[in-house]
């Protein structure tokens, strides 16, 4: 029993942290530019098509890859901003239609360029650790590591850098931010950049564990937003807390009494929550 | 005016005559998951029916009776959903005018679409796995393939005369859907009638990529073989890789849907290294590996084994219709399935009309089923599911 107890945890703490990795991101461009971005998932799509071009067709070693696709989805998630979604910043309705509109648009675009199959990449890291009696396949530890990585890099970026500061001083109140000198449409493509980026991120990682197609995405944004509504829309700590908390809920679960009973107990939480909290776990109340 | 009337008599004629010499089309519509979990089903089936078509088209046309019509294919999605393969089906029928449809390919859109095709006397060939699908009361429905109720007994006597004597746990994993439960029941029984112990059954749902919680329960029984059922291809391959990162050692078979290049590609050569397949066709034969090229050719992905089993289908359609003499009259057609079988098949086998004993009504193709080992990468028969 303690062998499963364990592996329960680690593998929910594994799931987790991507969840968190997904969360992150999207959590980021709704608190700095109220945009509910419905196409996140499909920029972990981007993410993941990108490294499997980059490492598993061009062959290129598998770390500058990953770097330039992350760093390739930043790009993107910038683009989009520049051209689509400023215009219509303000108005959130207007946002999430956008969103859902450049979501389809992405996953037409990968079904074009790369068809329907499920395709693998390469898998570089291979093998299993053994924490106690329970396993945890290396792949999976590299995964959750990086995360962690990026965890830690993001958050010193939000509180130790001179951007981080702007970015959270026009999450808190655009128009004063604008007094003190600070440009809010400069930090909106800083912040739809850097969300993007996590979720590329994500799906460059993921990529070589599952298999890679055009409606990857739907899944891990289905689980990213589950996090933010659990943890509160616009918290960071709160979807770093929403994360893991679902990935241990669910991997409980799932492993106890199935996956179905899994997926029902993660909206059961979600339900919960928002009847007791409506702000979520770490929201402030407005 | 008068001229005018003059350019548009013209016109009007000269709109005409491109009718008057046009070959007639004859519908044929396909409905299976051309994405999602499962798109390699459902693109064999759109594939085998188009390269078909495109054969018979390329010597002329369908000859029915004194008329020879051009063969136009109508695919459409279903996502795996029965919800979109009804309104799939309802646009075929009512606004494509197509009387013969192949498909669904999914088991709980077969049964959903099961009363349209009833009641506009539509003649279905479905690639269902569920027992339900042919039935009495729906003589339009018919069944392009052998399904595990067919081949899955041969295959677990293969098992049992191949594998070690002493593996006789095993856990059984499938999708939670019609599909998924009929493979569970069917596969249940089996092993129990052959003297294994089911030490563990797991349904899932199909969106789900990550295995690891379904598989960590399972592997706590220690089971000897782990048969991932109906699991679509790329989902088996996922599967087959957990298990063995989790340190599963044991024998992995697949009784249901076949895939094997794709088990591959998502569990990777070592991982997948030994899975052993149901398989609807020998890969090593030339017309597969021929139909294997066209495909290529025609869709730039590789071929999934069943497209064989729908390119056959689709000749015995045309000839049935071919036999009925007619393109309208679906009871006519229905009626001559049993003049168009026995049919030799692409890859030489013969396909029968059957199923009275199982189903209660003669609707079933009875296709030749194999066995196959994957070895480096690569399938290899190793014998036959009959």
């Amino acid at each position: 029993m303690l062998a499963l107890t364990l592996q329960i945890v680690l593998n929910g703490l594994t799931t987790g942290l991507v969840y968190v990795l997904m969360a992150l991101g999207f959590t980021l461009i709704f608190g700095i530019m109220r945009v509910v971005n419905f196409a996140h998932g499909e920029l972990y799509m981007v993410g993941a098509f990108a490294v499997t071009v980059l490492n598993g067709r061009l062959s290129w070693p598998y770390v500058p890859a990953l770097v330039c696709s992350v760093i390739l989805v930043g790009l993107l998630g910038s683009l989009l901003e520049r051209v689509l979604f400023r215009r219509v910043i303000g108005n959130e309705f207007n946002c999430m239609i956008l969103a859902l509109a450049v979501s389809i648009c992405l996953q037409s675009l990968g079904l074009i360029a790369f068809g329907p199959d499920e395709i693998g990449a390469p898998r570089p890291v291979t093998g299993v650790f053994h924490v106690g009696p329970a396993v945890i396949p290396a792949d999976r530890l590299f995964v959750g590591a990086m995360a962690m990585l990026l965890l830690v890099a993001f958050y010193v970026f939000l509180n130790k850098t001179h951007l981080g500061l702007m970015m959270r001083a026009v999450a808190q109140d655009p128009e004063v931010a604008a007094l003190h000198g600070i440009r809010p449409k400069l930090i909106h493509t800083a912040a739809f950049a850097i969300g993007s980026l996590l979720a590329g991120a994500a799906g460059a990682l993921m990529a070589p564990i599952y298999t890679v197609f055009p409606y990857m995405g739907e899944l891990p944004m289905m689980k990213a937003f589950i996090v933010v509504v659990l943890g509160g829309l616009g918290s960071l700590l709160g979807a770093v807390i929403g994360g893991l908390l679902l990935g241990i809920v669910e991997s409980g679960f799932a492993t106890m009494l199935g996956s179905t009973a899994a997926a029902l107990v993660a909206f059961a939480v979600v339900v919960a929550t928002i009847t007791v909290r409506p702000e979520g776990l770490m929201g402030r109340r407005s | 005016m008068r001229f005018t009337s003059l350019i548009a008599g013209i016109i009007i004629a000269l709109a005409g005559l491109p009718s008057a010499f046009a070959q007639d089309s004859l519908k044929i519509g396909v409905i299976g998951p051309m994405t999602g979990p499962g798109a390699q089903w459902g693109l064999a089936a759109a594939g085998g029916v188009q390269i078909a078509a495109k054969e018979v088209n390329d010597k002329g046309g369908l000859k029915v009776g004194d008329k020879t019509y051009r063969v136009e294919v109508v695919p459409y999605d279903e996502q795996y959903k029965a919800a979109v393969a009804i309104s799939a089906m309802q646009r075929l029928v009512n606004q494509d005018g197509v009387k013969f449809v192949f498909g669904p390919v999914s088991s709980a859109g077969t049964l959903a679409v099961m009363d349209i095709s009833k009641d506009t006397k539509t003649i279905g060939i479905t690639g269902a796995y569920s027992s339900k699908a042919i039935d009495p009361s729906n003589p339009y429905m018919f069944r392009v393939y052998s399904v595990a109720s067919d081949f899955a007994e041969p295959m677990v006597k293969w098992l049992k005369k191949n594998l070690p004597a002493n593996a006789t746990r095993v856990a059984i994993v499938n999708p939670n859907d019609e599909t998924g439960w009929d493979s569970d029941k069917l596969l249940t029984e089996l092993y129990k009638k052959y003297g294994y112990t089911v030490v563990a059954k797991e349904l899932y749902e199909r969106s789900v990529r990550d295995y690891i919680p379904i598989l960590t329960k399972i592997l706590a029984e220690k089971p000897d073989l782990l048969d991932v059922g109906t699991a679509p291809p790329a989902s088996a391959g996922l599967i087959v890789r957990q298990a063995r990162e989790l340190g599963y050692k044991g024998d992995i078979v697949k009784i249901g849907g076949s895939g094997p290049r794709q088990i591959i590609e998502a569990a990777g050569k070592d991982a997948a290294e030994g899975v052993i397949n149901y398989l609807p066709a020998d890969e090593q034969n030339p017309a597969y590996q021929r139909l294997a090229a066209d495909y290529k050719t025609m869709s730039g992905n590789e071929m999934n084994p069943l497209l064989v089993n729908w390119y056959d289908g689709a000749y015995i359609l045309m000839a049935a219709i071919q036999a009925a003499g007619t393109v309208s009259d679906t009871d006519k057609v229905r009626q001559s399935f049993a003049k168009a079988l026995p049919h030799k098949s692409v890859l030489g086998g013969t396909i029968r009309l059957g199923g009275k004993d199982l189903y209660g009504i003669d609707n079933a193709f009875l296709t030749t089923n194999y066995i196959g080992v994957i070895k480096n990468g690569d399938v290899v028969a190793v014998g036959t599911a009959d």
